[in-house]
Order: C-alpha cells, then sequence, then structure tokens
C-alpha cells in the first residue's frame, strides 16, 4: 500500500484524530497515578495540565510542517541543516524510537508475565507480538490509523470497569486542592508523568499525508484533548480509592482499579484489562515503527520494506538483552529523555527556517 | 509477498509453539491444582507463625469435603513450599477467599506483613475477606462442622455483607491496606469464634496502629458503619429510659443517611454529625405500648433520637479517648489542611475533637395491623 | 448435388467426426434441397419442428426472416454456432448459409431455495440457465436502465457470464476495474461462479469472503438497485454481487421482510454470534489452563470435577471434539439420505453421551463445542460460516499457547486483516471504519424502513 514513496493524501479528519489519540495512550497510562504519586491526592490536576502543554508544544510542529507540506520531518532536517547534521539528527531520531518501541514492549511483557502467564518466559510473546506488529506495520500509515478508530471503540468500554472503584472511592481525597508542598515535587511528577503521555510529536512524520493540512492542528488537538480527559478520568478515580502510600507504591494503579470489581459470571476483570491493554499498545508501538521505518527509508534514500524486518529484529534483541532489570530500566529511561529533545526540536527549526528565510530575501 | 511470508511466518510459529509446549513447560492443568479457600495464620513467637490452608475437594468419592494442611514458618511463601511436599497438588492462591489472623497475632505480631505479602502478590484477588479469630485458626479449620459440610463456603458466606451483620465492616486485603496506610484511618476486621458447633461473629475488632486494640460489639460496631454513610443497618434493638420507665423496642432500619460537618479548624476542632434514619418499629415492650393505635409515634420518635444521639456521642468519645478513628472522622480536617497529613495529626485532632451528634428518627411504618 | 456444397457439407462432417450427435437433415423445399446440421443433445424436438421444420415446408420466406447468413468458409464461427444450440440450414441451390437460434436444452424449472429460505416472502431461486436467471431478475427491474452485458470467460469452455448494472446509478470505475479483471482472466473451466470469484477478488488469499453470494433474486434485485454489479454465469445458480461490505453478510434479506426491531435483534444475534462462536472454546481453554481466577468459585469446583475423569490437557481435548464435529459435518454432507440419519444419531448420541461416561471428554466442553458449531451457521452467507470454521482454530491455537493474551492477539489479528481487505475497491469494514453515518442505519441494527432511502455509500454511486 503505501510503503512507497507516495505522497497521496490518505488520512482524513477521523484518521488523524484517532492517530494521535491512540499513540498517546501506552503502557505509560497504566502507572500514571504511580508516577504522579510525589503529588500525593493533588495529582488530579496533572494530566490537564499536560494536555495544556502538549496543545502549546504542538503549534511549532504543525507551523513547521506547513511549510514544507510534502516532507515529512526527516526530510525538513535535511533540507534545513544540510544533508550531513540532518542524517545524524535523523539517526538519533530513529535510535530513540527503537529504545522506546523497546521500552514499551518490555514493560508490557514483564507485566503480563506477571500476571498473566506466570509460567512462561517473554520470549514467545514477545515474538508473536513482533510479528503481527510487523503485519500491521506494511499496511501503511492508513491501516494504522484505521486500527486505531476500531480499538479506541472497543476498548473504550474498559471505562465502565472502573465504576466499582469509583463507588468504593472518597470523593474528600480531592480536597485541599494543590496541595503539594515544594517545587521539587512537583518538578519530579512533571518530568515522570510527561512521558506517559508523548506520542503526538508523530504528527511531524506523517503530516505529508493529511488531506485537510489546514485543520489538522484543530483535528490533533482534539486526539489529544481525548486522550487527555480518559487519563484524567483514571487519574482522579485512583485518587478517590488509593490512600497515598499506595498511589505511591502501587505500579500500575490503573489495573488495581479494576481489580476492585467482579461480574456473577466473571470474577478478576483485571486479567481481561491487561490482556485487552495490547490492543493499544500495538496502536502506540505500530506507529513509532512506521516512523522508524520511514526515518531508515530517509536516511538510506530507498524504500523497502525489508528495512522494516531488520529493525523489529533489532527490536526484538533490544528487548532479550541478558542485562539487569536495572540496567534495562535506565537505558530506556534515559531513552526517553532523547522524545524531550523531539519536541522542542521544531523550535529550534523554526528558528533555522527564519534565518534562511532572512537570508534568502537579503540574498 | 511480504504479507504472505509473514502469515505463513505466524502459523509456523504457532504450531511450534503448540507442539514444543506440551513437553517442555509445564503448565499444570486444572484438575491437579489445588485452591486454597481459606488461609488462617497463628501466633507462635516472634517470628514464628502456623500456617493452616483449607482446599476443597471436588471429588465426590473424597471422604472429607475440605483438605487442610499445617506447618510452621518463618515467611509466608516459605509455608506455602512446604505444604507443597504435604500435598499432591500444586497450591494456588488464585481463588482465595478469607484471611484468618488469631488473636494473639493480631495483639503481638505484625499482620501488615502478611497481607501486604498476599497484596503483593499478583494472583490474589483484592476482594478476600479478612477476619480475626479468638482461639486458633487452625482448630476452626479442622473442626467437623456437621450441617455446613464445607469450612470454604461457610466461612466465606459468614462473612459476605448481609443485612442482619451490618455492623460487619467486610474487610477486604485492599480495604485494609488503605485504611493501615491512609493516616487518617484506623484499621477495623470483624472478629468471629467458636461457639459449640457454629462460628459466630463477635464483634469488631478496633485497631491502634498495626495492632489490635480492643474487641468492640456489635452495637457500637453498627455506628462506625452508619458514619461510614451504610445505607441499609441492621435490626437496631434499644433499651431507652427516656420518662416513660423502661421501654425496648426494635427498629428495622431501612435506610440511613448521614452528613458530616466541620469547623475546619485545627486548634478548636467540631464535627457536626447528622443522622436521617428511617425504620420500621416491629416490636415494642413497655409503658407505650398503645402508641401503635394513638399513632403517638412522633413523641416516640423523638425519644428514639434522643436515646441514639446519647449512645452515639458516649461511644465516640471513647474512641477518642482511646485515640482511634476508625470511621475516618479527621478526614473531614484533613480537607482543609494544608501542608501532610499524618497519624501525630490525626490523634491531635482526636483529642481536642468536640462532636455534636443530631439524630432524626421517622418510623416509617409499624406492621400491618393498625 | 455441386461440388462446393459437397465440400462445405464434408468439411462440417469432418470437424464434426466424432461428435456422434450431430444430425445431417436433408429435405426439399420451395427452395431447392435444404441440409439441416444442427447437436440433438441441444435442441428439443418440438422446437425444431416449429421453428425450422414447420417454415420450411410452408412459409419459407419466414426463414429468410429470422435466420442470420454466415460466411460458407467461416469454419470457427459455424462451429461456434453449432455448439451453441443453433441450427445451420445449408440452401444448395444458392450454396447460402443461414442459420436460426433454436437453444433449447432441458433446464429445471423454477423452484425454492434449500440453502437460503425464509419464512415470508418470496420463494423462488436462480436456476442454472442464464436465461431463466436474468429473466428472474428483469421482472423484477422493470426499467430500460438495467444494462445486461454478456461476456465469456473460460479458454475451453466458452461459458457465457453475465453482468448486470443500473446505468444511471452504478459506479462507472468500479464496471471497468471488474470488466478489466474478468478480461484478464486465462482459466480453463468453470463449474460454478464461485471458482470465477476468486478469480476477480481484491485479496484471494484471504479466508474471508469479499462479494456477496446469493441464490435468491429479491436479494439480488435489492443489490441492483443499490447501485452493485451482479454476475451471473451459465449453469450456475448463484449470483455474486460486487462490491459489499463485512456486515452485509450477516444480513439477511428477511430482515427487511420483518419489522425493524425483530429484524434488528436477529441481526445482532448473527454477528455477535460470529465473534461468539469463534471465542467460546478459545475461551473455556485459556480460564483452565492458564488463567484460572477469571472464573467464579463454585463454576471451577464443578469444572475441576468435569475434567478430573479426562486424561487430555484442554487444548488436546478442544482439537478432539472440534474435529469430531467438523468429521460429523462432512461425512452428513457427503452421505446419502438414506444412510444419513442414523448415521447421525450414531454420531450424535453415541460419540457424545459414551465419549462422557468413558470419561474421554468432559461435558461442559461439549455443550460449549455445540452451542459454538451451532452459532456457526447464524450468518446467512454459507462461505462466512466456513470462514469462521477456518478461524476458530486459529484462536483455539493461539489460547492453548498463550491464554487470554493468545486470544487478543488473534483478535488484532482478525481486526488487522479485515481492515486491510478491500471489496471492489472500497474498503471492507465500512460503515464502521471510514465511517458512514447513513449506512449505519442498516448495518447491525436496521432502523424502521421509512429511513432507509437513501443509497449505501458501500457501492460509491453516482450522485443525482
Amino acid at each position: 500500500m503505501s510503503t512507497g514513496q507516495s505522497k497521496r493524501k490518505i488520512l482524513n479528519a477521523y484518521h488523524v484524530i484517532f492517530l494521535t489519540q491512540s499513540t498517546m495512550i501506552g503502557v505509560g497510562v497504566l502507572s500514571l497515578p504511580q508516577q504522579l504519586s510525589s503529588l500525593g491526592y493533588s495529582q488530579a490536576f496533572m494530566p490537564l495540565l499536560f494536555g495544556v502543554i502538549a496543545s502549546i508544544t504542538l503549534y511549532p510542529m504543525i507551523w513547521i510542517n506547513s511549510k514544507y507540506p510534502n516532507e515529512n520531518l526527516f526530510r525538513i532536517n535535511e533540507i534545513l541543516l544540510g544533508k550531513w547534521i540532518g542524517k545524524f539528527v535523523n539517526l538519533l531520531f530513529i535510535i530513540q524510537f527503537i529504545f522506546f518501541i523497546a521500552g514499551v514492549i518490555n514493560s508490557y511483557m514483564h507485566l503480563i508475565q506477571s500476571t498473566a502467564l506466570q509460567e512462561k518466559t517473554i520470549t514467545g510473546p514477545v515474538l508473536c507480538f513482533l510479528l503481527l506488529l510487523v503485519y500491521i506495520v506494511t499496511g501503511g500509515i492508513k491501516l494504522i490509523a484505521r486500527f486505531s478508530m476500531l480499538i479506541f471503540f472497543i476498548t473504550f468500554g474498559m471505562v465502565y470497569f472502573t465504576h466499582w472503584a469509583f463507588e468504593k472511592g472518597d470523593i474528600t481525597h480531592f480536597l485541599p486542592l494543590f496541595n503539594f508542598y515544594s517545587a521539587n515535587d512537583f518538578y519530579d511528577a512533571l518530568k515522570k508523568g510527561y512521558l506517559s503521555i508523548l506520542g503526538y510529536e508523530l504528527i511531524m512524520f506523517y503530516f505529508p499525508y493529511i488531506v485537510d493540512q489546514k485543520k489538522a492542528y484543530r483535528h490533533s488537538l482534539i486526539g489529544i484533548w481525548i486522550s487527555i480527559l480518559l487519563c484524567f478520568i483514571t487519574t482522579a478515580i485512583s485518587v478517590m480509592y488509593f490512600s497515598e502510600w499506595q498511589l505511591r507504591n502501587v505500579e500500575f494503579s490503573i489495573l488495581n482499579l479494576f481489580k476492585a470489581g467482579e461480574f456473577s459470571f466473571l470474577e478478576r476483570i483485571d486479567i481481561f484489562g491487561i490482556t485487552l491493554w495490547v490492543f493499544l499498545i500495538f496502536s502506540t508501538v505500530a506507529t513509532y515503527l512506521w516512523c522508524a521505518k520511514k526515518g531508515v527509508d530517509s536516511l538510506i534514500s530507498k524504500s523497502s520494506n525489508v528495512h522494516l524486518y531488520i529493525l523489529a529484529a533489532i527490536i526484538f534483541f533490544v528487548v532479550k538483552l541478558p542485562s539487569s532489570r536495572a540496567f534495562q530500566e535506565t537505558l530506556f529511561t534515559s531513552a526517553n529523555y532523547v522524545a524531550y529533545m523531539l519536541i522542542f526540536w521544531p523550535i529550534i527549526l523554526i528558528l533555522v527556517h527564519l534565518l534562511r528565510k532572512k537570508k534568502q530575501v537579503q540574498l | 509477498m511480504s504479507r504472505k511470508v509473514l502469515c505463513l511466518m505466524l502459523f509456523l510459529q504457532l504450531f511450534l509453539l503448540v507442539a514444543c509446549s506440551s513437553h517442555k513447560e509445564k503448565n499444570v492443568p486444572l484438575e491437579d491444582v489445588g485452591m486454597v479457600g481459606i488461609i488462617a495464620f497463628d501466633y507462635i513467637d516472634k517470628d514464628n507463625m502456623k500456617l493452616t490452608v483449607a482446599i476443597p475437594q471436588y471429588s465426590p468419592d473424597a471422604q472429607r469435603s475440605t483438605q487442610t494442611f499445617s506447618v510452621v514458618t518463618e515467611l509466608v511463601s516459605n509455608g506455602v513450599v512446604e505444604i507443597e511436599k504435604l500435598s499432591d497438588k500444586k497450591i494456588v492462591f488464585n481463588q482465595l477467599r478469607v484471611v484468618l489472623f488469631n488473636e494473639e497475632f493480631t495483639r503481638e505480631g505484625n499482620i501488615r506483613k502478611v497481607i501486604e505479602h498476599l497484596y503483593r502478590r499478583a494472583e490474589v484477588g483484592n476482594n478476600v475477606l479478612i477476619a480475626v479469630v479468638k482461639e486458633k485458626g487452625e482448630d476452626m479449620l479442622k473442626y467437623n462442622y456437621p450441617d455446613k459440610p464445607n469450612i470454604n463456603f461457610y466461612l466465606n458466606d459468614l462473612l459476605q455483607p448481609s443485612i442482619n451483620t451490618a455492623f460487619n465492616p467486610n474487610t477486604t486485603i485492599r480495604d485494609f491496606m488503605y485504611t493501615i496506610t491512609n493516616p487518617v484511618y484506623d484499621p477495623v476486621i470483624p472478629f468471629i469464634d467458636k461457639n459449640s458447633d457454629k462460628i459466630e461473629m463477635k464483634g469488631v475488632a478496633l485497631f491502634k496502629g498495626d495492632q489490635m486494640l480492643e474487641l468492640i460489639d456489635p452495637k457500637e460496631a453498627l455506628v462506625i458503619q452508619a458514619i461510614q454513610g451504610r445505607k441499609n443497618l441492621a435490626p437496631l434493638s434499644m433499651r431507652m429510659e427516656q420518662g416513660h420507665g423502661v421501654e425496648k423496642l426494635l427498629i428495622d432500619l431501612v435506610q440511613n443517611d448521614v452528613q458530616i460537618k466541620s469547623n475546619k479548624s485545627m486548634t478548636s476542632p467540631k464535627l457536626t454529625l447528622s443522622f436521617e434514619i428511617k425504620g420500621t418499629l416491629v416490636e415494642y415492650k413497655g409503658e407505650r405500648s398503645h402508641v401503635f393505635t394513638t399513632g403517638k409515634l412522633a413523641d416516640l420518635e423523638k425519644d428514639v433520637s434522643k436515646e441514639l444521639e446519647q449512645d452515639i456521642k458516649k461511644f465516640l468519645y471513647k474512641l477518642n479517648e482511646l485515640q482511634v478513628d476508625p470511621s475516618g472522622l479527621s478526614e473531614y480536617f484533613r480537607m482543609y489542611y494544608r501542608g501532610k497529613w499524618s497519624r501525630e495529626k490525626k490523634r491531635e485532632i482526636l483529642d481536642k475533637l468536640e462532636i455534636d451528634v443530631h439524630v432524626k428518627t421517622s418510623i416509617i411504618s409499624t406492621g400491618t395491623l393498625k | 448435388m455441386e461440388e462446393k456444397e459437397q465440400q462445405v457439407i464434408d468439411n462440417i462432417k469432418q470437424q464434426t467426426q466424432d461428435i456422434d450427435d450431430v444430425v445431417f437433415k436433408k429435405m426439399a423445399t420451395d427452395a431447392g434441397v435444404v441440409t439441416i446440421i444442427y447437436f440433438s443433445s441441444l435442441i428439443e424436438k418440438m422446437t425444431l419442428q416449429t421453428m425450422v421444420f414447420i417454415p420450411l415446408t410452408n412459409h419459407i420466406n419466414q426463414i429468410f426472416q429470422v435466420s442470420e447468413t454466415i460466411d460458407l468458409q467461416d469454419m470457427d464461427v459455424i462451429l461456434q454456432k453449432l455448439n451453441a444450440g443453433q441450427s445451420l440450414l445449408f440452401f444448395h441451390k444458392p450454396a447460402l448459409l443461414q442459420v436460426i437460434d433454436t437453444y433449447s436444452a432441458p433446464t429445471r424449472s423454477i423452484t425454492n431455495t434449500e440453502t437460503e429460505s425464509t419464512v415470508i416472502g418470496p420463494q423462488d431461486a436462480f436456476t442454472e440457465s442464464l436465461e431463466t436467471n436474468i429473466s428472474l431478475l428483469k421482472r423484477r427491474i422493470q426499467n430500460p436502465m438495467l444494462k445486461n452485458e454478456i461476456l465469456t470467460v473460460g479458454t475451453e469452455t466458452n461459458i457465457k457470464i453475465a453482468m448486470l448494472y443500473m446505468d444511471n446509478i452504478v459506479n462507472k470505475e468500479n464496471l471497468d476495474l471488474l470488466r478489466k479483471r474478468i478480461d484478464e482472466i486465462q482459466y480453463p473451466f468453470f463449474s460454478d461462479i464461485s471458482e470465477l470469484k476468486q478469480l476477480i477478488e481484491d485479496n484471494p488469499l484471504s479466508p474471508f469472503p469479499q462479494y456477496y453470494m446469493s441464490v435468491r433474486p429479491d436479494s439480488v434485485s435489492q443489490y441492483l438497485v443499490d447501485g452493485r454489479i451482479v454476475l451471473i454465469m451459465d449453469n450456475s445458480q448463484a449470483a455474486i454481487v460486487c462490491p459489499t461490505s463485512f456486515f452485509e453478510m450477516f444480513v439477511s434479506v428477511e430482515d427487511y421482510y420483518n419489522r425493524w426491531t425483530t429484524a434488528s435483534l436477529l441481526r445482532m444475534l448473527r454477528f455477535f454470534g460470529f465473534f461468539l462462536t469463534i471465542m467460546i472454546t478459545p475461551m473455556y481453554i485459556s480460564a483452565l489452563t492458564f488463567q484460572t481466577e477469571i472464573l467464579p468459585y463454585e463454576l471451577l469446583l464443578n469444572l475441576q470435577e468435569s475434567r478430573s475423569k479426562v486424561p487430555f490437557p484442554p487444548l488436546i481435548e478442544v482439537l478432539f471434539i472440534e474435529l469430531i464435529i467438523e468429521i460429523l459435518r462432512e461425512a452428513g454432507s457427503r452421505m446419502p439420505a438414506k444412510v444419513g440419519q442414523t448415521i447421525g444419531i450414531v454420531g450424535g448420541i453415541v460419540i457424545g453421551t459414551a465419549a462422557v461416561e468413558a470419561g474421554l471428554l468432559s461435558n461442559i466442553l461439549i455443550v460449549l463445542v455445540a452451542t459454538s458449531a451451532l452459532l456457526s451457521f447464524l450468518p446467512p452467507i454459507f462461505l462466512l460460516s466456513n470462514t469462521s470454521r477456518f478461524v476458530r482454530y486459529i484462536f483455539i491455537l493461539s489460547a492453548g499457547v498463550f491464554g487470554l493474551y493468545g486470544l487478543m492477539l488473534a483478535f488484532s489479528w482478525l481486526f488487522a486483516h479485515l481492515l486491510r481487505l478491500n471489496s471492489l475497491g472500497t474498503p471492507y469494514m465500512t460503515p464502521i471504519v471510514p465511517r458512514n453515518a447513513r449506512d449505519l442505519f442498516d448495518s447491525i441494527i436496521r432502523f424502521p424502513t421509512k429511513y432507509l432511502n437513501a443509497k449505501k455509500g458501500i457501492s460509491r454511486a453516482q450522485k443525482k
């Protein structure tokens, strides 16, 4: 399908909305209350703050992309910064994507292994996951967008599963508002929590495929706010349900919320929650892998599906690194900080672009 | 081309995994698994505890409907391994229902550690009930109850929420972890005891910090539940002396609404509790038995309210003296306090707390006779 | 007899040498001697009498008005006409070759269908004759805009197919694409239109059918008016409709005859039944092998008791009984009717009950598998229920390997696959994923008929 250099405009408004939305909800959301726990009970408003920051940082991205409506960020790097610096920066981004994907898969597989499949190693699940991932990504960005749309409607029902926790919780936990004691706590929560909702910056890579580029900002904003609202609801219910100690120590707080409920014919809803989450992981990781593949395509200036298989194999080996858990954690977290660079990168590009424009005018 | 290869690889891999898995993986099928229904911890000394598990037998040919095993151990997981040596099945906690501690354990030992361990295990659900046993949990599990064939179902049903045991806080593992880690609350756990051939719920064990403080009887425990907003309370039997001699009556409480307001001050805290209770007057013994016929219920209602107010206030002051707060009254001060809340602050508040109780009783019916 | 005429007749005799049902009849008429050549297997005697013999002897001018002239030397055309059941009239004196269409091979009369029967509504079904089928459609759509193109396929057999469409509604690009695909086929023989279908589909490797197939003229004519293209083949009972969507596979034409509440209920039953049938037995496997905590306690004790006698792990047990049911199904459809009933009882009662008593299978599982087998027959299109039989094995294997996680992986494969499929260019999963609000009125839930006016987006029909 669209694995070639075809720049047909194939993503309409709904595709953009749901692509943005599903890339943001990955595995980080599961432990969002725990990452924000340095703020204690007043963390409930943090997702809203993140949403505001995301909306603000989205604007430069759309701006720089609209100046080059037919190029993705890799090509823009090369155009603005020259071939070699551009390629180097692209390589950094590709490596960051690879580590990000490996980190997501790693933490999700450990979660599955500790709760749902206690007697197996993670090789088998990871292999099957990667095979299916490659199958989805070969369908192109349109398939990923459609997949995200379908998944959204199916997994949206999981919000219903939190109503038992809502009933058992204390709404008095929300007061007093903004009760955090030091700026350090706030900064800590911001740093850890923001990583969970990253994903909207990938619009810089699929921008050339969007049909209605003028309204792209509005559409991706809708996608961002849908995700933020979902995060907000789950964080709020976690605040109601847990004590501060539990917020700090319980990993995967969202799944613990599911544990509160049961049907008469089915108990332990959290197992369903965990396994349904694989759809959301697919939709997140597929977009990243597609961007990584586009990056490799533009590095080598040739596009082929072999790049995809090589990338998948690299990811498999990174996940299966025979190293200690602590080392893996630090590796993935530090790779994630490069993601922050990706968010502020458009601003640098804009400066370069304006400088060039001025130079051209002067000439 | 690529899609064909991918699909082929997927199916091939699936087949291989299925074929190889039956040899290498030791996936224990359902019938060889011993699902523990109840686990009991008895105190031996500072380091050791006695672990007893009860596993229901599904086979209709089995002599007894439950299998029990006991070991002495220091660590919970170590104990499980020891038990596996005694049983022919693999022990899993997937269907754990009830956890029992004996009274000595709760007073001398550290039950928080044990419950935290169970909370940490992913296979144990959050809705596992906890109870404190007077004597030994092992005796309770091993005893042969004549008309209750399976101890697993018996205990589980006993501890589940039901209308007649509304004073029962139905503490689950999650509730316990929540109340013990939340500086606003103090945990409460139901207290059961063996009474000849039956198990009886004697009351509620009150905790201060991590140890059990004392046992309170059902009537007082009902107050805790009422304050926490439980709607359906148990039938309330009262003995009043409000100027008409000794009167005894039983009100079937249908609905309970509670509103709590605090004066938001940390230096001279004052709480106002307003209860609105609706009930049916089931039986009355005393002077004013004509109340059934003349409809002078309003006076009776006022007296009942006054009696209830006195009782509740007495109980709450008793709690304040003991410096325990099972119903979370200090939450209403934490809401307006900026800064970190701690147990010390809670006890501070409880020391100085003044409580004002208003009860409004409405008797909505008195049965079918006029 | 002149040399030239004898030569022509000898030529034809040579070409039809081993075809023993060829008839050469010489008759004397007012216009001289006429040799009538035809294949007796394709022509009924009465037709020959009324169309050829009687006019030849009585009003020979009628023959010249009714028949067509063909070139004496063009042997290919002569043979083709003969094979199509036409009679050649060779007039000796002016050396003229006329041909009359007398094709009247016996055909089946219009009966009701056994595979797609409905309780209410018209009961007629297509037969194997192309003319009958076209007439069944044309009498329902009496509109000159109903176009009907005849094409031939099959390099060895030259079978006729008809492509019908409404010229004012259909999308011309779809037409061109379909025509191009049919022209490109190089296949010797088609015994049924479903073989043709597999060659002109967008994704022939997928287990899912991408065109709608039906033997009922009422449903097919409904699709015609909606702007779809219908293909009918001679000697084949079914008609295929393209393009179509996944959700239409669960639509039976009886839904339009029932009221909207019943129709919606039945459609939802079919749709969720499809997913249930592929999910029930895998859920059993994962709940018993991997994630035992999802079932309530009492149910688990029951299951433990019923499984205690079975020596196999749940996966093998399920595969075993699924295979038994497949065998029963296949044997039941191939068996002659007389023996069928006895063997059916043997299969059902003996294998089912006795196996449980012997301890080979657990009784709860038999209930589940029987239910899922029944559910798999719900979709009105037979091809889709066959697909669900296949897809179920994929789910069983993934559940057997990874439990609930494998089940969800299988689901994501299913969704990704369905989303990739196209049916003559339209995405397979409309109206859910390219969303089309008007079409949603008639997908899983059917709104009352007065709201169902608009043409569906699936056919990408022309705008008025």
